[in-house]
C-alpha cells in the first residue's frame, strides 16, 4: 500500500488543528485534575451522600430515579438505603429538589440548573466540576465584590454560594473539601452516562474482535490479488 | 506446489472470514433486536406493591399491574372452607395444565388448593382465560344470592359474563366452561407482613 | 461461494422471476473495474455501509424517540427525556444512539475523502459529469438529514443551530419570510419546527436510498476512474469487481469499522466534535449559549456565510460555493484527468484541501478579528480554485500520461 504522503500530511495537519478540547474555562483558571474513578463504587456512594446532604437542597438529578440508585451496580444501594432517602416519593421519581423555580429565582436569580448531564454538559467536565467546588477562593483582584467569586467560573461571578462553605478552605480542612469535591465529580460523572463502564468493556471485546477480523481479510485480499498482475 | 499450499490458504482464509463476518452480523443484531425488548422503565413499572390490609374479610379488590386487572381477595374461613369437595367437577383442580395457572411457590396439595402463598388471600388475574373478560365475584354457594346465573349447585367462586365460564373460589375453572385454564396466579411475594409485591 | 448458491434449484426458480443471474453477473462477477484502483476508491461503499448504518439505528430509535417540544420538569423536554430514556433504559439504547451521533460524523468523513478522491483524479470529466452532479445532490441532502436530524435532541445547540439557520432564509429577498415559515411552522424554532424536522429527516435518507441507486447506475454505465485518469478499455487493465474489488472493500470495511467502534465505544463525544457539549444542555429560548457553532462537517460553509458583512450576500455566497460544485465539470475542461499528471492543478486542489480544513477551523472557533480575515482569504480562495480552473488549463505544463496501468 502506498500511501499517498501529501494525503498524510494533510491528515496530520487537520489532527493538530483540531485535537484541542477547551480545557480552560473561560473563568479564566486552569483546571485542576479531578480524581475519579467511576467504576469506583465507595466512592461514588460517597458522591451520591454529599449529592443527597448538600446539593439536591437546590438541584435535582431528574434522570437518576431512586430504582436506579439500586439496580446500577456501581451505586448499589440497599432497599432500606433507597428507602431512607426517597421518603414518600414512589422508586421510579427521580432526584428532584424541594426548592421551587419561583423560590430560587427570587434568592438566587437563577434557576439551579438540572446536574443529571452536568458532566458531559460544561467544558472541562468533571475537572470543571472539580475545579468549580474547590474554586471558591479569595477574590484577589476584587472582581466580585458584592457576589461568590469562583476561580473557574466563566466570569467568576457565580450565583452559587459556596455549597461546601463549613470546610473552610483552609489548609486542615483542604484535604476533606478536595475529597468531597471529588466524589461528587465522581457521582455526577457517573450518573451523566449509567452504562459507560460496559460501554468500555463490551467495547474492548469488540476492539479485539475487529483487530482479527481485519487481519483476516487483509490477508484474504493479499492472496486473491496475488492473481492479479499489478 | 506452491498453488496447493495458497489454495489450501485461500480456502481458510474465506472460511475464516465468513465464520468472522458471520460472528459480526450476529452480534451486530444483539443490541438492534435486544432494543426492542421492554425497556428498564417498563420492567420497573411491571412490579406493583400493594398493601393487602386494606382489604376488609370477604371483599374482593381489583388493582392493576402491568396494566391487566387483578383480583386481590380476603377470603373468610367460611369462604375457605369452599375449597374443598368438588375437585370431579373441575378441568385441573392442581393447577398442573400450563405454568402461568401454577406459581411457583404451589408445592403442597394445600398450596394447590388455596392457590396462595397465605391462604387468606388469593391474588389471581381477573382475566378470563377463555377470551379476557373480567369475571363476576360470586363468592356464596347455592343459587340463593345469584338466582338461574349460577348452577343449583355452585360452589362459589366467580362467573364469567360473556361465555359462562365458572371458577371456584380458588379461581380454579369448572368442568363445562369455555375457558380451557384456571384464573392465572403470577409470580408474586410477600415482602412484608401485608405488602406483596406483584410481579 | 457465490458460484455455489447460483447453481442451486432454489436459485434456478427465483432467476427465472427476477433475473438475477444477469444482474449478479453485469454488476459484479463480470463488471470490469480497472486493476489499479487504490484506497481512496474504498470510499464509495464505506459510504453506503454508513448510509445503511444510520438507517438501521434510525429506525430502532424512532421506536423510542418522542419528537415533541413540551416542557417537562427542570426544563427539558419530552424530546430531551425521551433521549435520556433511550440512553438509560432502553436495552443498548445507549449504543444505538452512539452509533447514529458517531455514524453521522462519520458518513461525512467518509464522504468528504469520497469527493477529495473525485476531485483529485479528475472523476467528474467527462463522461462522469452527470455522475458528479447526482453525487453532489446527495451531499446536499446529506447535509440536510443532518440539519433536520441534529434539531431533534432539542438541546442548547439543536434549537440554537436551528434557528440560525432558518433566520438565513429571511435573508433572501420576497420570498424569505414565507421560506421561513414553512420551514419553521410558526415565529420562532418550536414544537412545530420539531415535528417537522423529524418527519423530513426520516425521508431525507430514504431518498438518499434511492439517488443513491441512480449514483451506482450512473457509475455503471461510465465504469470507474483510475488514479492515471486515463481510459481503461483493455481486457488485460481490467479485473472483475467479484472478487476482487469485494473483498477488498471488505477489508476496507474492517478497517473503518477499527476507527468508529473505536470512538462509539471510547469516546463517542470525541471531545465535543460528534456530540457538542452545549446539546447536553436543554433548548432555553431565552439565552443563547456564548459559543454558537455548527456541527465541525457544516463549519467550513459557515466561515464562507460569515466573511461577508452583508447577511444577503453570505446567504448567496454560500448557496453559491455549493452550487458552484454543479458547474465544475463543465469549467474545467482539461483532457488530462488526475492531478498526477497536472502539476499547477494539482498544487491547486491540494491548498483547495487545505483551504477547506482551514474554513472548518475558523467556522468552529470564535471569530476573533485575525480569523475573521484568514476566513475571508480561505473563502476567496475557495471561489478562485474553481473560478480559475479554466485559465489553469491554458497554462498547466501537464505530464504525458501514461498509455496504459
Amino acid at each position: 500500500m502506498k500511501i499517498n504522503k501529501t494525503l498524510l500530511a494533510i491528515g496530520a495537519i487537520s489532527v493538530l488543528l483540531f485535537s484541542t478540547p477547551v480545557m480552560a474555562s473561560g473563568g479564566g483558571a486552569a483546571l485542576s485534575h479531578a480524581e475519579i474513578d467511576v467504576t469506583n463504587q465507595k466512592q461514588i456512594q460517597r458522591g451520591l451522600m454529599v449529592f443527597a446532604d448538600v446539593c439536591m437542597g437546590c438541584h435535582s438529578a431528574k434522570y437518576v430515579t431512586y430504582r436506579g440508585l439500586m439496580d446500577y451496580p456501581e451505586i448499589g444501594l440497599t432497599r432500606i438505603e433507597v428507602d431512607e432517602l426517597r421518603g414518600q416519593n414512589s422508586l421510579l421519581t427521580g432526584l428532584i429538589s424541594d426548592l421551587t423555580i419561583e423560590d430560587a429565582i427570587i434568592s438566587y436569580g437563577v434557576a439551579p440548573p438540572d446536574l443529571s448531564l452536568v458532566v458531559p454538559g460544561r467544558r472541562g467536565g468533571a475537572d470543571y466540576i472539580y475545579s468549580l467546588l474547590i474554586g471558591y477562593v479569595h477574590d484577589p483582584e476584587n472582581k466580585v465584590p458584592e457576589g461568590n467569586f469562583n476561580a473557574v467560573f466563566p466570569g467568576n461571578r457565580i450565583a452559587m454560594p459556596d455549597p461546601l462553605s463549613w470546610l473552610e478552605h483552609d489548609e486542615s480542612e483542604t484535604a476533606e473539601l478536595k475529597q468531597q469535591a471529588n466524589d461528587v465529580a465522581a457521582f455526577l460523572a457517573f450518573i451523566a452516562d449509567p452504562h459507560q463502564n460496559e460501554r468500555r468493556a463490551i467495547g474492548f471485546w469488540v476492539m479485539c474482535f475487529l483487530v482479527l477480523l481485519t487481519l483476516v481479510l487483509w490477508r484474504l485480499k493479499v492472496e486473491v490479488w496475488k492473481d492479479v498482475k499489478h | 506446489m506452491a498453488d496447493q499450499a495458497d489454495q489450501s490458504r485461500r480456502n481458510f482464509l474465506y472460511i475464516a472470514a465468513g465464520g468472522l463476518g458471520a460472528v459480526a452480523a450476529g452480534a451486530t443484531a444483539i443490541p438492534f433486536v435486544g432494543s426492542m425488548l421492554p425497556a428498564a422503565d417498563t420492567l420497573a413499572a411491571s412490579k406493583t406493591e400493594y398493601d393487602v390490609s386494606t382489604v376488609e374479610e370477604g371483599q374482593l379488590v381489583v388493582i392493576q399491574w402491568q396494566g391487566k386487572p387483578v383480583f386481590v381477595v380476603n377470603r373468610t374461613e367460611e369462604l375457605l372452607k369452599q375449597v374443598d369437595g368438588h375437585d370431579d367437577k373441575l378441568k385441573d383442580p392442581n393447577s398442573e395444565a400450563i405454568p402461568a395457572v401454577q406459581a411457583e411457590w404451589m408445592e403442597t396439595p394445600e398450596q394447590r388448593k388455596y392457590r396462595a402463598i397465605k391462604p387468606e388471600y388469593l391474588i389471581a388475574v381477573a382475566s378470563c382465560t377463555h377470551l379476557g373478560c373480567i369475571p363476576l365475584y360470586k363468592p356464596t354457594t347455592g343459587r340463593k344470592d345469584w338466582g338461574d346465573s349460577v348452577p343449583d349447585d355452585w360452589f362459589g367462586g366467580w362467573h364469567c359474563p360473556c361465555h359462562g365460564s365458572f371458577y371456584d373460589i380458588s379461581a380454579r375453572v369448572s368442568n363445562g366452561s369455555p375457558a380451557p385454564h384456571n384464573l392465572h396466579v403470577m409470580k408474586y411475594k410477600f415482602i412484608s407482613d401485608t405488602t406483596v409485591l406483584i410481579g | 461461494m457465490l458460484d455455489k448458491m447460483m447453481k442451486t434449484q432454489l436459485f434456478a426458480w427465483v432467476d427465472r422471476r427476477l433475473g438475477l443471474e444477469e444482474i449478479i453477473k453485469s454488476q459484479l462477477t463480470e463488471y470490469p473495474a480497472p486493476k489499479n484502483l487504490n484506497y481512496m476508491w474504498n470510499f464509495g461503499s464505506l459510504a453506503l455501509l454508513v448510509l445503511v448504518l444510520q438507517i438501521l439505528t434510525g429506525i430502532f430509535l424512532v421506536m423510542y424517540y418522542k419528537p415533541s417540544a413540551e416542557l417537562t420538569q427542570g426544563g427539558f423536554t419530552v424530546a430531551f427525556d425521551s433521549v435520556e430514556r433511550i440512553m438509560r433504559d432502553v436495552n443498548f439504547g445507549w449504543l444505538l444512539r452512539y452509533m447514529h451521533a458517531v455514524g453521522a460524523s462519520m458518513f461525512f468523513v467518509v464522504v468528504y475523502m469520497h469527493i477529495g478522491r473525485g476531485l483529485y483524479y479528475g472523476s467528474y470529466k467527462e463522461p462522469r459529469e452527470l455522475l458528479w452532479i447526482i453525487g453532489v445532490i446527495i451531499l446536499l441532502i446529506m447535509q440536510g438529514a443532518a440539519f433536520f436530524g441534529y434539531l431533534l435532541p432539542w438541546g442548547q445547540m439543536s434549537f440554537w443551530g436551528a434557528t440560525v439557520i432558518t433566520n438565513l432564509f429571511g435573508a433572501i429577498p420576497i420570498l424569505g419570510e414565507y421560506i421561513g415559515q414553512i420551514l419553521v411552522g410558526g415565529f420562532a424554532v418550536g414544537d412545530p419546527t420539531l415535528n417537522r424536522f423529524f418527519s423530513l429527516h426520516y425521508l431525507f435518507p430514504l431518498l438518499l436510498v434511492a439517488i443513491v441507486g441512480g449514483h451506482i447506475h450512473a457509475l455503471h454505465t461510465v465504469h470507474s476512474n483510475n488514479p492515471e485518469g486515463i481510459d481503461v478499455h483493455k481486457p488485460e487493465e481490467q479485473i472483475n469487481f467479484h472478487p476482487y474489488y469485494t473483498i477488498k472493500d471488505a477489508f476496507g470495511v474492517a478497517f473503518f469499522l477499527l476507527f468508529y467502534c473505536y470512538i462509539v465505544f471510547f469516546n463517542p463525544q470525541l471531545g465535543g466534535y460528534f456530540i457538542e457539549v452545549d446539546n447536553y444542555v436543554p433548548a432555553n429560548n431565552l439565552q443563547t449559549p456564548a459559543h454558537i457553532a455548527p456541527v465541525w462537517y457544516l463549519t467550513p460553509w459557515y466561515t464562507i456565510l460569515r466573511s461577508f458583512p452583508d447577511k444577503l450576500m453570505g446567504v448567496a455566497a454560500m448557496g453559491g460555493s455549493l452550487a458552484i460544485l454543479f458547474v465544475l465539470p463543465f469549467l474545467d475542461r482539461s483532457k488530462v484527468r488526475s492531478a498526477r499528471y497536472r502539476p499547477m492543478f494539482r498544487l491547486m486542489v491540494i491548498m483547495f484541501f487545505i483551504d477547506v480544513i482551514v474554513l472548518g477551523y475558523c467556522g468552529h472557533s470564535a471569530p476573533t478579528s485575525v480569523l475573521k480575515v484568514v476566513g475571508q482569504i480561505a473563502t476567496a480562495y475557495y471561489f478562485a480554485f474553481f473560478l480559475l480552473l479554466p485559465l489553469v488549463n491554458k497554462f498547466d505544463r501537464t505530464k504525458p500520461v501514461p498509455e496504459g496501468i
